[in-house]
Protein backbone atom coordinates (compact mmCIF):
# COMPACT_ATOMS: atom_id res chain seq x y z
CA UNK A 1 0.00 0.00 0.00
CA UNK A 2 1.79 3.38 -0.82
CA UNK A 3 0.62 5.97 1.41
CA UNK A 4 3.37 8.65 0.17
CA UNK A 5 2.20 12.16 -1.09
CA UNK A 6 4.61 11.35 -3.73
CA UNK A 7 4.66 7.66 -5.87
CA UNK A 8 7.92 6.69 -6.75
CA UNK A 9 7.38 3.19 -6.95
CA UNK A 10 7.31 2.94 -10.94
CA UNK A 11 10.53 2.17 -13.22
CA UNK A 12 12.72 4.74 -13.01
CA UNK A 13 14.74 6.47 -15.63
CA UNK A 14 18.34 5.73 -16.21
CA UNK A 15 20.61 8.52 -18.07
CA UNK A 16 23.36 6.85 -19.83
CA UNK A 17 26.54 8.15 -21.61
CA UNK A 18 29.22 5.54 -22.19
CA UNK A 19 29.97 3.13 -19.67
CA UNK A 20 28.21 5.06 -17.44
CA UNK A 21 24.53 5.16 -16.29
CA UNK A 22 22.91 6.74 -13.26
CA UNK A 23 19.14 7.06 -11.92
CA UNK A 24 17.38 10.11 -12.18
CA UNK A 25 16.92 9.71 -8.42
CA UNK A 26 20.43 9.31 -7.58
CA UNK A 27 21.09 12.71 -10.25
CA UNK A 28 18.94 14.46 -8.40
CA UNK A 29 20.44 13.67 -4.54
CA UNK A 30 24.16 14.32 -6.23
CA UNK A 31 22.53 17.81 -7.51
CA UNK A 32 21.21 18.05 -4.90
CA UNK A 33 24.72 17.45 -2.20
CA UNK A 34 26.78 19.60 -4.81
CA UNK A 35 24.33 22.69 -4.52
CA UNK A 36 24.18 22.56 -0.46
CA UNK A 37 28.16 22.15 -0.74
CA UNK A 38 28.45 25.41 -2.97
CA UNK A 39 25.91 27.31 -0.31
CA UNK A 40 28.27 26.23 2.56
CA UNK A 41 30.61 27.70 0.50
CA UNK A 42 29.40 30.92 0.21
CA UNK A 43 26.41 31.44 2.72
CA UNK A 44 28.40 33.09 5.53
CA UNK A 45 28.40 32.15 8.89
CA UNK A 46 26.67 33.65 11.46
CA UNK A 47 28.86 36.54 13.47
CA UNK A 48 31.33 35.26 10.84
CA UNK A 49 32.33 39.15 10.57
CA UNK A 50 33.33 38.95 13.92
CA UNK A 51 37.27 38.35 13.81
CA UNK A 52 39.09 41.41 13.49
CA UNK A 53 36.27 42.83 16.49
CA UNK A 54 36.99 39.95 18.20
CA UNK A 55 41.05 40.05 18.02
CA UNK A 56 40.73 43.85 18.80
CA UNK A 57 38.88 42.79 22.54
CA UNK A 58 41.58 39.69 22.99
CA UNK A 59 44.11 42.50 22.42
CA UNK A 60 42.62 44.84 25.26
CA UNK A 61 42.64 42.29 27.85
CA UNK B 1 55.58 24.99 4.28
CA UNK B 2 55.32 26.52 7.28
CA UNK B 3 56.32 24.66 10.68
CA UNK B 4 54.08 24.32 13.35
CA UNK B 5 55.05 23.80 16.79
CA UNK B 6 52.52 20.95 18.52
CA UNK B 7 53.73 21.85 22.26
CA UNK B 8 53.40 25.75 21.48
CA UNK B 9 50.03 27.20 23.20
CA UNK B 10 47.83 29.07 20.26
CA UNK B 11 47.88 32.54 20.13
CA UNK B 12 45.61 33.10 17.69
CA UNK B 13 41.91 34.49 18.47
CA UNK B 14 39.51 32.20 20.72
CA UNK B 15 35.73 32.03 21.06
CA UNK B 16 33.21 30.42 22.50
CA UNK B 17 31.50 27.45 20.98
CA UNK B 18 28.21 25.91 21.70
CA UNK B 19 28.77 22.46 20.50
CA UNK B 20 25.57 20.48 22.79
CA UNK B 21 23.59 23.77 20.67
CA UNK B 22 24.68 22.89 17.57
CA UNK B 23 24.15 18.97 18.39
CA UNK B 24 20.33 19.99 19.07
CA UNK B 25 20.03 21.68 15.75
CA UNK B 26 21.50 19.03 13.83
CA UNK B 27 19.32 16.29 15.26
CA UNK B 28 16.42 18.43 14.90
CA UNK B 29 16.98 19.64 11.39
CA UNK B 30 17.88 16.08 10.20
CA UNK B 31 15.10 14.70 12.04
CA UNK B 32 12.19 17.08 10.66
CA UNK B 33 13.81 16.30 7.41
CA UNK B 34 13.50 12.28 7.42
CA UNK B 35 9.88 12.21 8.68
CA UNK B 36 9.09 15.08 5.80
CA UNK B 37 11.16 13.46 3.08
CA UNK B 38 9.42 10.14 4.91
CA UNK B 39 5.79 11.07 4.48
CA UNK B 40 6.64 12.76 0.85
CA UNK B 41 8.46 9.92 -1.21
CA UNK B 42 7.94 6.52 1.31
CA UNK B 43 10.15 3.89 1.05
CA UNK B 44 10.96 1.08 -1.17
CA UNK B 45 8.41 -1.81 -0.28
CA UNK B 46 9.22 -4.52 -3.57
CA UNK B 47 7.28 -7.34 -2.59
CA UNK B 48 9.56 -10.66 -1.82
CA UNK B 49 10.94 -13.07 -4.43
CA UNK B 50 10.26 -16.76 -2.83
CA UNK B 51 10.26 -20.30 -4.34
CA UNK B 52 7.08 -19.93 -4.96
CA UNK B 53 6.60 -16.90 -7.22
CA UNK B 54 9.67 -18.10 -9.35
CA UNK B 55 7.72 -21.94 -9.71
CA UNK B 56 3.93 -20.17 -10.36
CA UNK B 57 6.00 -17.06 -12.89
CA UNK B 58 8.55 -19.18 -14.55
CA UNK B 59 7.96 -22.82 -14.07
CA UNK B 60 10.24 -24.42 -16.80
CA UNK B 61 13.00 -22.04 -15.71
CA UNK B 62 12.26 -23.74 -12.25
CA UNK B 63 12.43 -27.25 -13.86
CA UNK B 64 15.77 -26.53 -15.49
CA UNK B 65 17.64 -25.03 -12.37
CA UNK B 66 16.67 -27.59 -10.18
CA UNK B 67 17.96 -30.44 -12.49
CA UNK B 68 21.07 -28.16 -12.78
CA UNK B 69 21.34 -28.57 -9.31
CA UNK B 70 20.93 -32.32 -9.18
CA UNK B 71 23.55 -32.75 -12.12
CA UNK B 72 25.82 -30.19 -10.35
CA UNK B 73 26.03 -27.20 -13.05
CA UNK B 74 24.46 -24.30 -11.47
CA UNK B 75 26.32 -21.37 -10.15
CA UNK B 76 26.04 -22.40 -6.57
CA UNK B 77 27.56 -26.02 -7.18
CA UNK B 78 30.49 -24.68 -8.73
CA UNK B 79 31.09 -22.20 -6.52
CA UNK B 80 33.25 -23.38 -4.08
CA UNK B 81 33.68 -21.56 -0.36
CA UNK B 82 32.01 -20.80 1.71
CA UNK B 83 29.32 -23.41 0.34
CA UNK B 84 31.64 -26.28 -1.07
CA UNK B 85 35.05 -27.24 -2.79
CA UNK B 86 34.07 -27.36 -6.00
CA UNK B 87 36.35 -24.76 -7.50
CA UNK B 88 39.32 -22.91 -5.86
CA UNK B 89 37.27 -19.78 -5.70
CA UNK B 90 38.36 -15.55 -6.80
CA UNK B 91 42.31 -15.19 -6.82
CA UNK B 92 44.56 -12.64 -7.15
CA UNK B 93 48.60 -13.97 -7.46
CA UNK B 94 49.20 -15.45 -4.00
CA UNK B 95 45.70 -13.76 -2.21
CA UNK B 96 43.12 -16.25 -2.26
CA UNK B 97 40.77 -14.88 0.02
CA UNK B 98 37.86 -17.40 -0.94
CA UNK B 99 39.98 -20.10 -0.63
CA UNK B 100 41.63 -19.20 2.48
CA UNK B 101 38.38 -18.70 4.10
CA UNK B 102 37.57 -22.30 3.47
CA UNK B 103 34.22 -24.46 3.74
CA UNK B 104 31.90 -22.40 6.62
CA UNK B 105 28.55 -22.86 5.40
CA UNK B 106 28.73 -26.23 3.99
CA UNK B 107 25.44 -26.59 1.02
CA UNK B 108 25.33 -29.57 -1.65
CA UNK B 109 23.06 -27.93 -3.91
CA UNK B 110 21.80 -31.64 -4.96
CA UNK B 111 20.59 -32.38 -1.33
CA UNK B 112 19.95 -29.18 0.10
CA UNK B 113 17.57 -27.80 -2.49
CA UNK B 114 16.30 -31.25 -3.65
CA UNK B 115 16.36 -34.58 -1.96
CA UNK B 116 16.46 -32.94 1.38
CA UNK B 117 12.88 -30.84 0.81
CA UNK B 118 11.50 -34.24 -0.87
CA UNK B 119 12.43 -36.45 2.18
CA UNK B 120 9.97 -34.39 4.47
CA UNK B 121 7.40 -33.85 1.70
CA UNK B 122 4.17 -36.27 1.02
CA UNK B 123 4.56 -36.84 -2.17
CA UNK B 124 4.74 -40.76 -1.97
CA UNK B 125 5.96 -40.85 -5.52
CA UNK B 126 8.92 -38.08 -4.94
CA UNK B 127 9.61 -39.90 -1.90
CA UNK B 128 9.99 -42.85 -3.54
CA UNK B 129 12.02 -41.49 -6.68
CA UNK B 130 14.68 -39.94 -3.91
CA UNK B 131 15.40 -43.57 -2.71
CA UNK B 132 15.98 -44.66 -6.49
CA UNK B 133 17.99 -41.40 -6.52
CA UNK B 134 20.27 -42.08 -3.10
CA UNK B 135 20.51 -45.95 -3.51
CA UNK B 136 22.29 -45.13 -7.17
CA UNK B 137 25.92 -44.74 -8.03
CA UNK B 138 27.05 -40.68 -8.39
CA UNK B 139 28.35 -41.73 -12.23
CA UNK B 140 24.45 -42.69 -12.85
CA UNK B 141 23.00 -39.89 -10.79
CA UNK B 142 25.11 -37.80 -12.88
CA UNK B 143 23.80 -39.80 -16.59
CA UNK B 144 20.12 -39.21 -15.62
CA UNK B 145 20.17 -35.95 -13.98
CA UNK B 146 22.78 -34.70 -17.31
CA UNK B 147 20.34 -35.97 -19.80
CA UNK B 148 17.34 -34.62 -18.32
CA UNK B 149 19.14 -30.98 -18.06
CA UNK B 150 19.78 -30.95 -21.41
CA UNK B 151 16.27 -32.37 -22.54
CA UNK B 152 14.46 -29.48 -20.82
CA UNK B 153 16.87 -27.17 -22.07
CA UNK B 154 16.46 -28.49 -25.23
CA UNK B 155 12.54 -28.36 -24.91
CA UNK B 156 12.59 -24.74 -23.57
CA UNK B 157 9.51 -23.89 -21.92
CA UNK B 158 8.25 -27.80 -20.72
CA UNK B 159 8.22 -28.13 -17.13
CA UNK B 160 7.81 -31.78 -18.04
CA UNK B 161 9.32 -34.73 -20.18
CA UNK B 162 8.54 -38.13 -21.27
CA UNK B 163 11.26 -41.09 -20.97
CA UNK B 164 11.06 -43.39 -23.60
CA UNK B 165 14.23 -44.70 -23.24
CA UNK B 166 14.36 -44.70 -18.98
CA UNK B 167 17.23 -42.44 -19.80
CA UNK B 168 15.87 -40.14 -17.32
CA UNK B 169 15.90 -42.60 -14.07
CA UNK B 170 13.85 -41.09 -11.06
CA UNK B 171 14.53 -37.51 -12.29
CA UNK B 172 11.42 -36.05 -13.64
CA UNK B 173 9.41 -37.51 -10.34
CA UNK B 174 11.74 -35.83 -8.10
CA UNK B 175 11.25 -32.29 -10.30
CA UNK B 176 7.68 -32.77 -10.31
CA UNK B 177 7.54 -33.03 -6.68
CA UNK B 178 9.70 -30.44 -6.16
CA UNK B 179 8.16 -27.81 -8.47
CA UNK B 180 4.59 -29.05 -6.52
CA UNK B 181 5.80 -28.48 -3.63
CA UNK B 182 7.50 -25.32 -4.76
CA UNK B 183 3.81 -24.10 -6.00
CA UNK B 184 2.51 -24.66 -2.64
CA UNK B 185 5.24 -22.80 -0.53
CA UNK B 186 6.29 -25.57 1.79
CA UNK B 187 9.64 -25.64 -0.31
CA UNK B 188 10.20 -22.05 1.10
CA UNK B 189 9.80 -23.06 4.42
CA UNK B 190 11.59 -25.93 4.23
CA UNK B 191 14.31 -24.32 3.13
CA UNK B 192 13.82 -21.52 5.16
CA UNK B 193 13.74 -24.29 8.62
CA UNK B 194 16.56 -26.98 7.73
CA UNK B 195 18.82 -25.98 9.67
CA UNK B 196 17.41 -23.93 12.43
CA UNK B 197 13.46 -24.00 13.48
CA UNK B 198 13.45 -20.12 13.33
CA UNK B 199 12.98 -18.72 9.67
CA UNK B 200 15.91 -16.05 9.95
CA UNK B 201 18.58 -18.21 7.57
CA UNK B 202 17.89 -17.08 4.03
CA UNK B 203 21.08 -18.58 2.01
CA UNK B 204 19.26 -21.37 0.94
CA UNK B 205 16.34 -20.11 -0.93
CA UNK B 206 18.77 -17.53 -1.95
CA UNK B 207 21.41 -19.65 -3.42
CA UNK B 208 18.57 -21.42 -5.27
CA UNK B 209 17.25 -18.61 -6.78
CA UNK B 210 20.48 -17.03 -7.82
CA UNK B 211 20.67 -19.96 -9.43
CA UNK B 212 17.80 -18.99 -12.00
CA UNK B 213 19.40 -16.83 -14.84
CA UNK B 214 15.85 -16.85 -16.56
CA UNK B 215 13.89 -15.59 -13.77
CA UNK B 216 16.01 -14.18 -11.13
CA UNK B 217 18.54 -12.36 -13.20
CA UNK B 218 16.01 -11.10 -15.59
CA UNK B 219 14.29 -9.50 -12.53
CA UNK B 220 17.40 -7.63 -11.59
CA UNK B 221 18.19 -6.65 -15.21
CA UNK B 222 14.93 -5.29 -15.23
CA UNK B 223 15.15 -3.11 -12.42
CA UNK B 224 18.78 -2.04 -13.68
CA UNK B 225 20.07 -4.30 -10.14
CA UNK B 226 22.46 -6.36 -12.41
CA UNK B 227 26.30 -5.90 -11.82
CA UNK B 228 27.21 -4.49 -14.96
CA UNK B 229 24.45 -2.20 -14.55
CA UNK B 230 25.98 0.04 -11.46
CA UNK B 231 23.09 -2.23 -9.98
CA UNK B 232 25.32 -1.62 -6.31
CA UNK B 233 23.84 2.21 -6.32
CA UNK B 234 20.47 1.37 -7.58
CA UNK B 235 17.31 0.92 -5.84
CA UNK B 236 13.84 -0.62 -7.11
CA UNK B 237 11.67 1.59 -8.25
CA UNK B 238 12.58 5.26 -8.83
CA UNK B 239 13.92 5.92 -4.83
CA UNK B 240 17.37 6.76 -5.36
CA UNK B 241 19.76 4.17 -4.04
CA UNK B 242 23.41 4.10 -2.66
CA UNK B 243 25.20 6.74 -4.63
CA UNK B 244 28.29 6.74 -2.39
CA UNK B 245 29.07 3.17 -3.37
CA UNK B 246 29.67 4.78 -7.26
CA UNK B 247 33.51 4.07 -6.57
CA UNK B 248 33.08 0.02 -6.11
CA UNK B 249 30.84 0.12 -9.05
CA UNK B 250 32.67 2.07 -11.17
CA UNK B 251 35.58 -0.76 -11.79
CA UNK B 252 32.41 -3.31 -12.52
CA UNK B 253 31.81 -1.30 -15.70
CA UNK B 254 35.27 -1.25 -17.50
CA UNK B 255 37.61 -3.95 -19.05
CA UNK B 256 39.61 -5.57 -17.73
CA UNK B 257 37.56 -6.11 -14.28
CA UNK B 258 33.98 -6.71 -15.61
CA UNK B 259 35.45 -9.74 -17.80
CA UNK B 260 37.48 -11.07 -15.13
CA UNK B 261 36.60 -14.30 -12.71
CA UNK B 262 38.45 -12.43 -9.98
CA UNK B 263 36.69 -9.01 -10.45
CA UNK B 264 35.70 -9.34 -6.91
CA UNK B 265 38.93 -9.69 -5.33
CA UNK B 266 40.86 -7.40 -7.66
CA UNK B 267 38.84 -4.68 -7.02
CA UNK B 268 38.15 -5.29 -3.20
CA UNK B 269 42.36 -4.72 -2.99
CA UNK B 270 42.12 -1.69 -5.46
CA UNK B 271 39.69 -0.13 -2.94
CA UNK B 272 41.65 -1.31 -0.02
CA UNK B 273 44.35 0.38 -1.91
CA UNK B 274 42.96 3.44 -2.54
CA UNK B 275 41.28 3.94 1.39
CA UNK B 276 44.81 3.83 2.62
CA UNK B 277 45.71 6.42 -0.07
CA UNK B 278 42.80 8.46 1.71
CA UNK B 279 43.94 7.36 5.30
CA UNK B 280 47.49 8.85 4.35
CA UNK B 281 46.67 11.55 2.38
CA UNK B 282 49.01 14.12 3.87
CA UNK B 283 52.01 12.07 3.55
CA UNK B 284 51.65 11.65 0.02
CA UNK B 285 53.90 14.07 -2.62
CA UNK B 286 51.66 16.46 -5.23
CA UNK B 287 48.44 15.29 -3.53
CA UNK B 288 49.17 16.80 -0.57
CA UNK B 289 50.11 19.98 -1.78
CA UNK B 290 46.66 20.41 -4.09
CA UNK B 291 44.94 22.63 -0.73
CA UNK B 292 47.94 25.13 -1.86
CA UNK B 293 46.74 24.83 -5.13
CA UNK B 294 43.55 24.74 -5.20
CA UNK B 295 42.55 26.86 -1.70
CA UNK B 296 38.89 25.60 -0.93
CA UNK B 297 39.24 26.13 3.11
CA UNK B 298 40.56 29.89 2.35
CA UNK B 299 37.23 30.69 0.88
CA UNK B 300 35.28 29.00 3.85
CA UNK B 301 37.38 30.83 6.00
CA UNK B 302 38.06 34.04 3.98
CA UNK B 303 36.63 36.03 6.44
CA UNK B 304 39.44 35.08 8.86
CA UNK B 305 42.27 35.31 6.26
CA UNK B 306 41.52 38.69 5.60
CA UNK B 307 41.63 40.03 8.76
CA UNK B 308 44.75 41.70 10.07
CA UNK B 309 45.55 39.11 12.35
CA UNK B 310 46.36 36.00 9.80
CA UNK B 311 48.64 37.86 8.23
CA UNK B 312 50.65 38.05 11.66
Amino acid sequence: MQLALINLNHPAHYFSFGPFAISGGNLAIIIAMCVIFIAALFIPFPHSNNFSQDDKKEDRK
Amino acid sequence: MMKVDPAKKWSGPMRPYDLVKEIVVAIVVIGLLACGLAALFSSPDEKAVTLKSWVTAAPADFAQVATGELAGTTGSAGYGAPYNTAAKGQHFGFIKLQDWAGVRIPINPANSFVVEPLLISNDATAIAAVNTWKAATADQRGKWANAYEGALTKAGDKTTLPDPNNSFGPVPAMIDGLSMMAASGALDGALLTSDSTLPTNFTKPMLFLADSDGYFGALATKQHLGGDQWGVMNETGSWPGQSWLWLFSFWYQIDPFKSSDNADTIIMLIMALLTLALMFLPLLPIIRRIPYKIPVHRLIWRNWYRSPASKQ
